[in-house]
């Protein structure tokens, strides 16, 4: 039996899961939310992980009825993320590993996204989407590494839906893109924008300054409304993340998709990648809001795995890093 | 915690600023060090920290080109500092291997 607490922080979210065998014992997370119109900063964000973590750490030891020595190994975000962010979610694993006299574990994010979509759905070895406010990307696995086989060139999907939100002063809470999908639901007209898919990577700044310019034009002579826009976003930016998915499976011969991230909460990117697996005859995998959007069990499942394979960090090593590819990390715990 | 201000080293022409914080024991001073040692400054030059215990207390040395530079590192690291302090309170002490 092994109990692993996972601490995550990189971006808005702040969230402390505990993890045994496959087991989710407790979750809680909190978010930083700023007003309309406003993206979260790194200092601003950092202060409100500072001002919570510890709350949250009792939480999450409470609600999963553990003891500190019950506890098998202490893992944390090392990156990729927001610097200011990272370090505070660090300096608190750090501190309990040694207090509690257990081995520290750095997880890069993405795989944490990956491996805990794995534990939720089942999913065996899908070519995997990996879409949220930081990254895009196609990602496969083989011989040891998660390779990305396409991702944005520029900036990341949920940044492009997070920054058209702030334009059209649109809540925060619970989040932008949620808000986004429900507006679009009342959407009717198709606004024609940009579709940037270079080979089997895209790119969303080009669109977004076009629907930036568009918004001001449109909304303020009565040519559209602000749900149109909002779904024609959507539908044009899913397509794109839907084509590169698709041409991925037919590269791989994969007949399973799972998406992960805090945009795989998305229902109608959901209902599109269904589309496209059941015209192929693949079978699509995708959670919840509760293991999509960040949250500290995922970083507990991947260093669930990355310690029962033999991995620990050292204190010295355990610097936090804003760059992390996914294919930086070798897979130690898969075949 | 005792500090003594930004005064500026004649021979090298930097500006330094160092802090003593004193912890229940070396061990927890220890760990403190440890848990703030690991991270970089974020810039580039113009500034280093060093830390190290001695007894319990754990000791800070800057040395800055200049004060806006010195400022920020300090304030930051006050709040790591902070933040390590309120987790050995609430989560110590430190179990005794």
């Amino acid at each position: 039996m092994t109990v692993v607490i996972g601490f995550e922080g990189s971006a808005n979210k702040i969230g402390i899961g505990i993890i045994k065998d496959g087991e989710v014992l407790s979750n809680p997370r909190r978010t930083y939310i700023t007003p309309p119109g406003q993206g979260f900063m790194p200092s601003d964000t950092a202060r409100h992980h500072r001002a919570v973590i510890l709350t949250v750490l009792k939480e999450a030891l409470e609600q999963a009825g553990l003891k500190p020595a019950d506890i098998d190994c202490v893992a944390y975000t090392k990156g990729p993320g927001m610097g200011a962010p990272l370090v505070t979610v660090a300096l608190v694993a750090r501190t309990v590993a040694q207090l509690w006299g257990k081995p520290l574990l750095g997880v890069n994010h993405c795989i944490g996204h990956i491996e805990m979509g794995r534990l939720i759905t089942q999913a065996n070895n899908p070519i995997v989407l990996y879409v949220s406010g930081g990254n895009t990307q196609v990602i496969a696995y083989s011989e040891r590494r998660y390779r990305i086989f396409g991702e944005t060139i520029d900036i990341a999907v949920g940044n492009c839906l997070d920054r058209f939100a702030r334009v059209i002063k649109i809540s925060n809470d619970p989040s932008p893109g949620y808000n986004i999908e429900q507006m679009a639901k009342k959407g009717s007209q198709y606004v024609e924008l940009p579709y940037a898919v270079k080979g089997m990577d895209v790119s969303f700044s080009g669109i977004l300054s076009y629907i930036e310019d568009a918004s001001h034009k449109m909304l303020s002579s009565g040519q559209c409304a602000a749900e149109d826009l909002c779904f024609s976003l959507q539908e044009t930016v899913f397509s794109m993340l839907v084509e590169i998915t698709e041409r991925a499976m037919a590269h791989c011969g994969s007949q399973e998709v799972l998406i992960v991230g805090g945009v795989g909460c998305n229902m109608r990117l959901q209902e599109m990648m269904g589309v496209m697996c059941k015209e192929r005859g693949a079978k699509l995998f995708a959670t919840d809001e509760q293991f999509c959007i960040d949250n500290g069990a995922m970083i507990a499942q991947a260093g669930w795995e990355m310690f029962r394979s033999g991995q620990v960090t050292e204190l010295e090593d355990s610097w936090i890093t804003q760059r992390y590819r996914t294919d930086e990390v070798e897979v130690t715990w898969r075949d | 915690m005792a500090a003594t201000d930004g005064e500026r080293n004649h021979q090298t022409g930097k500006l330094e600023f160092s802090l003593d914080v004193p912890f229940p024991s070396s061990l927890e001073a220890s760990i403190a060090l440890r848990s703030l040692s690991p991270d970089r400054e974020p810039r580039k030059g113009g500034i280093s920290k060093h830390l190290a215990v001695t007894g319990s207390t754990l000791s800070v040395k800057w040395s800055a080109d200049e004060a806006r530079v010195l400022r920020v590192s300090v304030n930051s690291f006050l709040d790591h500092l902070t933040l390590v302090m309120e987790t050995m309170q609430m989560f110590g002490p430190p179990v005794t291997q």
